[in-house]
């Protein structure tokens, strides 16, 4: 590879706050979670670009289990965009403000 | 026990006995009286066991415990404070006798012993203090017992706005002392008498000086010293037996017990001895002239008081110590003397005070008579009565100790005394008993008169009332004798020995004239005064037309004598006046406009930042992520820009 | 080289779809496409078992969830109805601090050298993809795993239950029973009393 590893890093930039961009503008919830997965995948492809420079496969495990835990999140969150839209007219996020103070 | 022991029961027996009949009043009742007067005879004894090791020197000396450096507190018992104590209980043991009679048939009697006994603690407490936080702690102490005891009847307005008065005016003289033990400390660091004293000759002139007025101001206020004076009079709106202790024999010669035992301060500080001593004549003075002008017995007592401890003042004013605390010594006896036997006559009247209403009680109660003339004789320094003794040491100490002027305003003060004095017994023993007479004949105004009177009904034993009084003749007679030295010094010069340290009492040059002839000088003025008095007051003719002249007099008072030289009326404009406004101020406006108003402006604020920050609770969650975005676009920054590792 | 770069791209452009459709389904076919690059970088990355994991377990057992989620909400074919935009004032900040956070994090990148260079020698001592017993091939990874990182191993299977029984509490029971409220008890008891009457029969 004779790519730098700092290009990786930035293209794991770019990747990463297009998801946060996604999060914090879209109002559909999966839209919405289908965005932190490209956040977390953002995370993957920078530990997989350093485990591949500094030759450590630790980098690599952890995205395994990175994997395995953006899975589980997503289920979850996907169940409870379920139970809470299951029978909602809008399926906004902006029409759950129970939190109001 | 060890001295010091015996030291701490005598000072903390009255304190005990007064907890328990105050605890256990409703249950005591009389038998209150009886306890509480055994205990301070119980501590008079222990005193006279006390005289050998008191009079050895270094005296004796018991600690009490120490708070931090220089903090320490403890008893001391040397001739000046033994002979508080023995006035204190001696005295006040007897009066406590005869207030059991007098106090007979009061509801309250209990809560009055508990308080006198109170009263002795806390003077006991002043005078056997080693350091100037306890003597502090015994003063307050003492004004509060004043307090208590003046206001015994609370139910009488004037009785509670006289212990009022007393109270304020006190702590005026507090605060002046307060300031002075400040300025030990912080010059001494220590604040035990005997640290003190031997640094006293490192303290600055000023600081001497001042140390000294503040000391003084509080002097003035507790014996009622000149501009301090106002609440003594008023003070006798207590019970007779609580004038007599209170207001004759002790509390009020507090302030003589202070410069005494200052003495090696106010030796160093002429300027202050100057003050003290001309306070002393123009206190002395005045409460002779306003002497003259009374017609409640109590008052003319009051007044005379105040002018006998003005001499004492000036006595130790001007260095001669000795002379003053003798002054004090037969003062102590005869004026109880005269007040408990003014309390006879005032209970057989049934509550009348006022002398246009007596007369002619000589032949009625002739115990009485002979009881206040000897007082007035021994005030009066009449020859070979006590006072005799006393007043000559004070006022020709104030000549040989170079101060003219009050030589010659003593010798003046003496003449009044005989006066008015002379007046009292006449007024009161010789010619018609006025008692039946209609009061505006006389010229008493009855509203006036009714608030005053005190109240008892039920009759004693005689003997409680008498007895005291009858024990109080012999001092009032003898107690002048222990200043005679035969050859050598006298058994009152070597019981105080150097107490005084040895500066002050050597004059400095030889006084212009010679004892003797000091002596027949105020003898002259006295016998004028008591000329006077007769030919005004008890010539027959005179006393014929009693009446008459009485309302005469009375309507032709000057305003000034009948106002006292107006110094109520001016302190009442100049001082309570603007306090009063202030306080009223203070709280019409201050208290709802800014103190009320800052509560509620800062619960306004409360409020209304929680209004504010509660716009942030939009419930929506993508607000709260931009959030989150926004810290984490910080964080980055600082990390990218000045962060660990780069 | 060229090839980062268009994969780059092309990565990119799948993101920028994904976050931009209106309707979701388009976002999960952008999400696929996005997926497969990254499995490609992995693949180029030596991360070969990784490559794999991303394509079976990413592309295709969550973006198969996000599609049953889909088909579970929509009434309907088309996109998602809305409610009214009730932060409509949010794009200018938040637009501001990614790009922000971007620059600095770009300008952190360009201080200095991240890691020593990926050289070709480095290359050597990693071995190619694909052969055995190679930098992040299969039989590495899994030594690593199951020895030094097991610990994390293990726990993932608990996490990965806890997220089963989370989302059986969470969305299960699509129409639970209905609360009886204070009459109904009264007859269900009632009702629940009568067989033991009948059976006496």
């Amino acid at each position: 590879m004779q790519v730098d590893v700092s290009s990786y890093i930035a293209l794991s930039a770019v990747m990463f706050f297009i998801g946060v961009a996604g999060v914090v503008l879209r109002r559909n919830p999966l839209i919405a979670l289908m965005a932190i997965e490209l956040m977390l995948n953002a995370a993957n492809l920078a530990l997989v670009a350093f485990a591949r420079a500094w030759v450590n496969i630790a980098g690599q495990v952890f995205v395994f289990l990175v994997v395995t835990v953006a899975a589980a999140e997503a289920a979850i969150g996907l169940a409870i965009v379920v139970a809470v839209f299951r029978r909602a007219k809008n399926v906004d996020v902006d029409e759950v403000a129970r939190l109001r103070g | 026990m060890n001295a010091g022991a015996a030291l701490e029961v005598l000072w903390l027996l009255p304190l005990a006995s007064a907890i328990v009949i105050w605890a256990f009043g409703p249950q005591l009742r009389r038998t209150a009286g009886a306890l509480g007067t055994a205990v301070v005879l119980a501590a008079f004894v222990c005193a006279l066991f006390l005289f050998g090791a008191a009079t050895a020197p270094g005296g004796v000396h018991q600690p009490l415990g120490s708070w931090f450096a220089g903090f320490t507190f403890g008893l001391q018992l040397d001739p000046l404070s033994l002979l508080w104590t023995f006035i204190i209980t001696g005295v006040g043991g007897l009066i406590h006798l005869y207030s059991i009679g007098y106090m007979w048939s009061d509801r309250a009697i209990a809560r009055f012993f508990a308080y006198m006994n109170f009263f002795v603690f806390a003077m006991l407490t002043l005078v056997l203090s080693d350091n100037v936080v306890g003597l502090l702690v015994g003063w307050g102490l003492v004004g509060l017992a004043s307090y208590f005891l003046i206001g015994f009847w609370f139910y009488k307005p004037s009785a509670v706005a006289a212990a009022k008065k007393a109270f304020v005016i006190n702590v005026v003289g507090d605060v002046g002392i307060m300031f002075a033990v400040f300025a030990l400390y912080a010059t001494t660091a220590s604040i035990a008498f005997a640290d003190i004293f031997a640094k006293a000759g490192t303290l600055r002139p000023g600081i001497l000086f001042l140390v000294c007025v503040g000391l003084f101001i509080g002097a003035a206020a507790k014996s009622a010293q000149v501009p301090l004076h106002t609440w003594l009079p008023d003070a006798m709106e207590g019970p007779t037996p609580v004038s007599a202790l209170i207001h004759a024999a002790t509390m009020v010669t507090a302030g003589v017990y202070l410069v005494a035992r200052f003495a090696p301060l106010y030796d160093r500080s002429p300027a202050a001895q100057e003050l003290v001593g001309v306070v002393g004549a123009l206190t002395m003075l005045l409460g002779a002239i306003l002497g003259i002008a009374q017609w409640d017995i109590k008052r003319i007592l009051a007044y005379s008081t105040m002018s006998q401890i003005g001499y004492m003042i000036m006595g130790v004013g001007v260095g001669a110590y000795q002379a003053g605390v003798l002054h004090f010594f037969t003062h102590a006896f005869f004026k109880a003397q005269l007040f408990l036997g003014a309390g006879i006559i005032i209970h057989a009247l049934h509550d009348e005070q006022d002398v246009r209403k007596m007369g002619g009680l000589r032949p009625l109660m002739p115990f009485a008579f002979w009881a206040m003339l000897a007082g007035t004789l021994a005030i009066c320094g009449f020859p070979f009565f006590s006072g005799y003794y006393s007043k000559d040491a004070v006022i020709y100490g104030a000549l040989e100790h170079g101060h003219p002027w009050l030589f010659a305003a003593g010798v003046l003060t003496a003449g009044i005394t005989a006066y008015y004095m002379f007046r009292m017994i006449f007024l009161v023993f010789f010619g018609p008993f006025r008692g039946e007479v209609a009061d505006e004949a006389l010229g008493i105004d009855t509203h006036a008169a009714a608030a005053h009177a005190e109240q008892h009904v039920a009759h004693a034993p005689a003997w409680l009332m008498r007895l005291p009084v009858a024990i109080l003749i012999v001092p009032t007679v003898c107690a002048g004798y222990l200043s005679i030295g035969f050859g050598g010094p006298s058994p009152w010069a070597r019981f105080f020995g150097t107490s005084f340290g040895t500066g002050a009492s050597v004059p400095e040059s030889a006084p212009p004239i010679g004892e003797i002839a000091s002596s027949l000088v105020v003898l002259v003025l006295v016998a004028a005064g008591i000329v006077l008095a007769y030919l005004r007051y008890g010539a027959p003719p005179v006393q014929a037309a009693a009446v008459e002249r009485l309302r005469t007099e009375t309507v032709k008072m000057p305003l000034a004598l009948r106002r006292a030289f107006f110094v109520d009326d001016f302190i009442e404009i100049a001082i309570v006046h603007p306090v009063q406004a202030l306080g009223i101020a203070i709280a019409r406006f201050v208290d709802p406009h800014v103190i009320d108003a800052g509560v509620r402006d800062l619960v306004w604020l409360a409020g209304a930042l929680g209004a504010i920050f509660r716009r942030l609770q939009t419930g929506l969650v993508r607000g709260y992520a931009l959030t989150i975005v926004i810290g984490a676009a910080v964080f980055i920054a600082y990390f990218a820009t000045l962060g660990a590792g780069r | 080289m060229i090839a980062f770069y268009i994969l780059a791209a092309v990565l990119i452009a799948s993101a920028v779809f994904t976050v931009t459709q209106r309707s979701p389904v388009y976002s999960v076919v952008g999400l696929l496409v996005n997926f497969i690059t990254l499995a490609i970088f992995y693949f180029s990355l030596n991360a070969e078992f990784l490559g794999v994991i991303q394509l079976v377990v990413y592309s295709g057992a969550i973006l198969m969830l996000f599609v049953f989620v889909i088909a579970l909400l929509s009434s309907g074919i088309g996109p998602f109805s809305e409610g009214p935009n009730r932060l409509p004032l949010i794009l200018a900040p938040a637009l501001l601090s990614v790009l922000v956070a971007f620059g600095f994090l770009i300008f952190g990148l360009g201080r200095g050298p991240l890691v020593p260079a990926l050289s070709a020698a480095g290359n050597a001592s990693v071995g190619a993809v694909g052969t055995a017993k190679a930098f992040g091939s299969v039989a590495n990874f899994g030594t690593a795993l199951f020895t030094t990182q097991l610990l994390p191993f293990e726990v993932t299977a608990f996490v990965l239950m806890v997220a089963v029984v989370g989302v059986v509490t969470i969305a299960g029971d699509a129409s639970p029973a209905p609360t009886l409220g204070h009459h109904g008890r009264r007859r269900k008891r009632a009702k629940e009393r009568e067989p033991i009457v009948k059976a006496g029969r």
